[in-house]
């Protein structure tokens, strides 16, 4: 690990600590100490003056006068090392007892208190600096510090409550096998099966595609391979759960599909009569079972492709070399080696499915997974948060463990053959007959899609889908020339502005974390890796809960606001930011920051003058993707949008609930649209392949 | 395998390769004698591998024919033309183990079990790896795994054994011995053989003949002597071993050619090849041929006066490098003299018997 070599310095420098001292009592006494009602915003100046600290509860005038006391110390203390132990301690005292405040008088924090709370955290940072934390390097500890407590706020307290909330009744009394107790209810049983089942099946269709895919994509001759690359694109720029609507459009009861079954088949069919009947058989298992394949094979895809470039092409010229053909080749050394990426797109996919709310909500029928029913028991009339949580615990639990195997099992095995020297080398192309079933197959499968967006499309021009089949622009015009705050664009200026100002924290915090994951070592680290590996395993359905449980009361008191969608959305995207960032750390050698070091710069000049600059194009690309993601983010922010913060994909589901599926079409078709054209935008800028590079970073197991 | 009964002999007419705007390699004819090992060798980007390729079948011919003896097999596959190749990175399949590796061509052949294992144990031995059949690759070190990709291209009794830069991750110090080691196992078999490789003096060691390529062209072909005594162009003189290049007028007189160079004047000795005519001409002195001297105050007509500019003790021997009237000259001196220290007025004795006339006046 590198070392930075900040000498500890004997004396504090003023100018290191007034910065934050001021900010901190310029917070007490001109901002909100407690949380305002009706936000920041909509509050009236009255509310605001009353949530001061020093107009609502003359005691918290002590802490000013603490923060004064940290300008003070320096002139009476000796050594760096006394002053860095009393820092240390009074400001962790400080925070502690700031907490236990809140906490016990029940009330939420402002603006204000998380701005003083901001400021001891930098005394704490630079205290144990002066001890020696990180060889006196400020930044780092200071960094490490903020990471430990974003990872604490945001990702372990959440957590923590909807356990708390498994084990304490309604009433308040400990009951420690209530989880048991909801999970060995009646029906239960019935959901996770439910949810194990499409979850593998969906793991191994898309595995398989994904893999015959790959194969046609790098060794078939036939141009049509070219049309491949749209895979990168299509899980990116579409919200989870318009495949599941498209699949509605063309094969509902009212489906267009259906239309033409009937008009052959139908009672009064004109080729076949009475062969068939009209049925919801979409919805159910093959519904979610499709619209899942058909949204995750792409991503089995880009895993499987990403496996296949590692493979030397001399083993397979090798294969030749000893007399065998095509098939052999492909069946004894091509294959074999894949063993590892196979085993990786499964467990992805797999648990992609069981995190999946959007399609099972819109085709579930009687199909019960785990996501969906802990939506309804929050969002329906049973309000049962236990239930919720338990269930949560059981996915979040099912989605760690899939983590783990990934990560310890599958990572260890990859045969890696690409040595450093590469021998000039060309792909094997495919068996003849093999290449021939396999373009068939994909012509369908692109028919098929093309059709599914074509429809989305075209849904949202038609005025009843099913019914009636005339053209008109009604749709489009309620959602789009009502003014700027009717119709869509409410939902669709909150999404773009939230994930505007979440996507650069993402990237930013991302590379933070991994900058201190990859070159530091430091107590506290375990906490960090195991934050990170909670963030990458979380499904999303488990966040929307836990944050609900966790931001609803004091002493943090976040939902209902703007802020708690920017910061779910933030977490939803970190592991882009996080990935992207090692993966770029990786191919910077160290010893371009120890050239920097002993240059007798700092962690933060090492960083901004050298690293940055290297990884710009990462850290354009991961805003990019972190943007796109949190414009389709549904399953999370599902539970925290409210009337005031809608945003696109929920506004998309409530109309799809009540029933509107053209105005929901219509939406949906110009998000996708919006993101295509942002992607291209991105591509066109910054070079071709970033967001493909971006996506393919974001399979590889961390 | 006993010599004599699979070599044959490769012949190229008139190929070439182009890849796009690129040509690769432009009218290659060519001739490998049976039961030779003959190496390509030239500089990076030469076409020295896509020849190679191309004679594997592994790359197919923009034009131009290939013989394997009297056989066309310019438009058979890899598959089907009976080579064995040995790859830079070894290629061996991770997920097999040795005998699976190299009984992988049997087993495509459908041979019965109890023959590999033979057939298996024996070419094992002839790699001095026998025992090792339950091994997987990267159980082996780097020579041990190059022994296998070996013995895996031998096992099916290929017409023509190809060799792509094996010894290039092999550590220096068991380069030698696996070099020795393969030319041991390509004599006794007899298989015509031809290695690429860009050291030359690799080349030079294990070679019946030497190829040199450059930007696509063969530049000269022919046993390692030859090509170092007997360059036929500025490049190849100094592609292969040192020499330094010095301009000269060649003069042909009465009892022979004399060269003048920077003011002095050498007969070179009668038999001796010259292949230019009179006039300026470039001459190839190896820093073998040249020796350093103290300055003696007779003028002697064999040597060039000069001050030296570098001296470097690298244990048993010393470089010197020479400031003289044609230029810096690069020599060594033996380190039981006495070193010549860097401004020392020297002179350079020439052996002219060791001069390499380049032809063609000067290319």
């Amino acid at each position: 690990m590198s070392t930075t070599a900040n000498a500890v310095s004997d004396s504090f420098k003023p100018s290191l600590i007034i910065p934050w001292i001021t900010l901190g009592i310029i917070a007490y006494f001109c901002l909100p100490w407690l949380a305002l009602e009706y936000g920041l915003t909509d509050a009236t100046l009255d509310e605001f003056i009353d949530a001061l600290g020093w107009r609502n509860n003359g005691a918290t005038i002590v802490v000013p006068l603490f923060l004064l006391l940290f300008v003070i110390v320096p002139r009476f203390v000796r050594s760096g090392r006394q002053c860095g132990w009393i820092y240390t301690c009074a400001s962790a005292l400080a925070i502690l007892t700031i907490f236990a405040y809140f906490i016990t008088a029940n009330l939420s924090m402002g603006l204000g208190a998380a701005v003083i709370l901001m400021a001891l955290s930098a005394m704490f940072a630079i205290g144990i600096a002066e001890i020696g934390f990180q060889r006196g390097d400020r930044f780092i500890a200071g960094s490490v510090i903020f990471v430990i407590l974003l990872v604490c706020v945001f990702v372990f307290y959440p957590t923590w409550t909807i356990f708390q909330t498994l084990l304490y009744n309604a009433d308040g009394s400990f009951a420690p096998f209530q989880f048991f107790r909801i999970i060995t209810a009646f029906g239960v049983g019935r959901v996770i099966l439910n949810t194990l089942l499409l979850a593998m099946s969906v793991g191994a269709a898309t595995t398989l595609f994904g893999l015959l895919f790959t194969l046609y994509a790098t060794r078939s001759t036939s141009p049509l391979r070219y049309v491949i690359r749209v895979f990168y694109i299509l899980p990116i720029i579409t919200p989870p759960f318009v495949v599941g609507m498209a699949l509605i459009l063309l094969f509902g009861r009212a489906g267009m599909i259906n239309d033409g079954l009937m008009f052959l088949f139908g009672p009064q069919g004109i080729l076949l009569p009475d062969t068939f009947a009209r049925s919801g058989y979409v919805y159910g298992f093959w519904g979610i079972f499709l619209a899942q394949t058909l949204s995750l094979t792409p991503v089995a895809y880009m895993v499987l492709n990403g496996m296949l470039a590692t493979i030397n092409p001399a083993m397979e010229e090798a294969a030749l070399t000893m007399r065998a053909g095509r098939w052999e080749t492909l069946r004894d050394v091509t294959l074999p080696l894949l063993r590892p990426g196979i085993a990786n797109a499964f467990l992805l996919c797999m648990i992609s499915s069981a995190a999946d709310f959007g399609n099972p909500l819109v085709l579930g029928g009687d199909y019960d997974v785990l996501s969906t029913e802990i939506y309804f028991s929050i969002a329906g009339a049973q309000l049962d948060f236990a239930k919720a949580s338990a269930l949560g615990v059981l996915l979040l639990l099912l989605s760690l463990s899939v983590f783990v195997i990934q990560k310890k099992w599958v990572g260890q095995k990859s045969y890696v053959t690409v040595t450093g020297v590469q021998t000039a080398g060309n792909v094997i192309p495919l068996p003849g007959r093999l290449q021939k079933m396999l373009s068939a197959f994909v012509v369908i499968w692109l028919l098929l899609v093309g059709v599914l967006y074509f429809s989305i499309f075209l849904g949202g021009f038609v005025k009843q889908w099913g019914a009636d089949y005339t053209l008109t622009m009604a749709h489009h015009k309620e959602l789009w020339l009502g003014g700027f705050s009717s119709g869509a664009w409410p939902s669709f200026i909150n999404s773009l502005i939230f994930a505007f100002i979440a996507a650069p924290i993402t990237a930013l915090i991302g590379i933070l974390i991994a900058y201190i994951i990859s070159r530091k070592s430091f107590f506290g680290k375990g906490i960090i890796d195991f934050g990170t590996v909670l963030i990458f395993a979380i499904p999303g359905t488990v966040t929307g809960v836990a944050y609900i449980l966790a931001f609803n009361t004091p002493p943090v008191e976040l939902t209902g606001t703007a802020v708690i969608l920017i910061i779910t959305m933030a977490i939803r995207a970190m592991p882009v930011g996080i990935r992207g960032g090692m993966s770029a750390l990786s191919q910077i050698s160290e010893s371009l920051e120890e050239a920097s070091v002993l240059q007798r710069a700092s962690s933060l000049k090492t960083i901004r003058s050298v690293l940055i600059p290297l990884i710009r194009s990462t850290i354009v690309s991961s805003v990019a993707y972190s943007f796109i993601r949190s414009m389709t983010t549904v399953s999370a922010v599902i539970f925290l949008a409210t009337a005031g913060t809608n945003v696109a994909t929920t506004y998309i589901l409530s109309r799809v609930e009540s029933g509107d599926t053209g105005i929901a079409v219509a939406y949906g078709s110009i998000l996708i649209l919006t993101m295509l054209v942002f992607t291209l935008a991105v591509e066109l800028i910054t070079g071709r392949s970033r967001v493909e590079k971006q996506v393919k970073t974001n399979l590889k197991t961390v | 395998m006993k010599p004599g009964e699979t070599n044959i002999t490769i012949t190229l007419k008139k190929v070439f390769k182009r890849f796009d705007e690129v040509t690769a390699l432009d009218d290659i004819n060519v001739v490998f004698e049976a039961g030779t090992l003959t190496t390509l060798l030239g500089p990076s980007g030469c076409g020295k591998t896509t020849l190679l390729r191309i004679i594997s079948g592994l790359e197919t011919v923009s034009g131009g024919d290939i013989f394997f003896g009297g056989d066309n097999v310019t438009d058979l596959s890899a598959t089907r033309r009976d080579v064995g190749m040995v790859f830079q990175s070894y290629a061996l399949f991770p997920h097999m183990t040795v005998e699976q590796n190299v009984g992988y061509g049997l087993g495509v052949l459908k041979t019965p079990q109890d023959k590999i294992e033979e057939r298996v144990r024996e070419v094992l031995d002839m790699v001095n790896l026998d025992g090792y059949q339950a091994r997987y690759p990267d159980e082996l070190s780097g020579g041990q795994q190059q022994r296998v990709a070996v013995a895996r291209a031998l096992i099916l009794e290929p017409k023509v054994l190809l060799f792509d830069e094996p010894l290039s991750n092999i550590d220096s110090k068991l380069r030698r011995s696996m070099r020795e080691e393969i030319r041991h196992l390509q004599q006794s078999t007899g298989i015509t053989s031809i290695y690429v490789t860009h050291d030359q003096s690799e080349a030079l060691a294990v070679s019946d003949e030497v190829v040199v390529m450059k930007d696509g062209r063969i530049l000269q072909k022919g046993p390692p002597r030859s090509l170092y005594h007997r360059p036929e162009s500025a490049f190849v003189a100094n592609f292969i071993g040192e020499s330094n290049v010095v301009e000269a007028v060649l003069v042909n007189g009465n009892d022979g050619h004399r060269v003048e160079i920077g003011g002095i004047d050498l007969a070179l000795p009668r038999n001796m090849h010259i292949p230019a005519n009179p006039g300026p001409v470039k001459l190839s002195l190896r820093p073998e041929v040249l020796h350093i001297e103290a300055k003696s105050e007779d003028k002697d007509s064999a040597c060039l006066d000069g001050v030296v500019t570098e001296s470097a003790y690298m244990g048993p021997i010393i470089e010197y490098s020479v400031k003289t009237a044609v230029g810096d000259l690069f020599t060594r001196g033996p380190a039981y003299e006495t070193q010549h220290p860097k401004g020392e007025q020297v002179q350079i004795r020439i052996r002219p018997d060791e001069i390499i006339v380049i032809p063609g006046n000067g290319d």
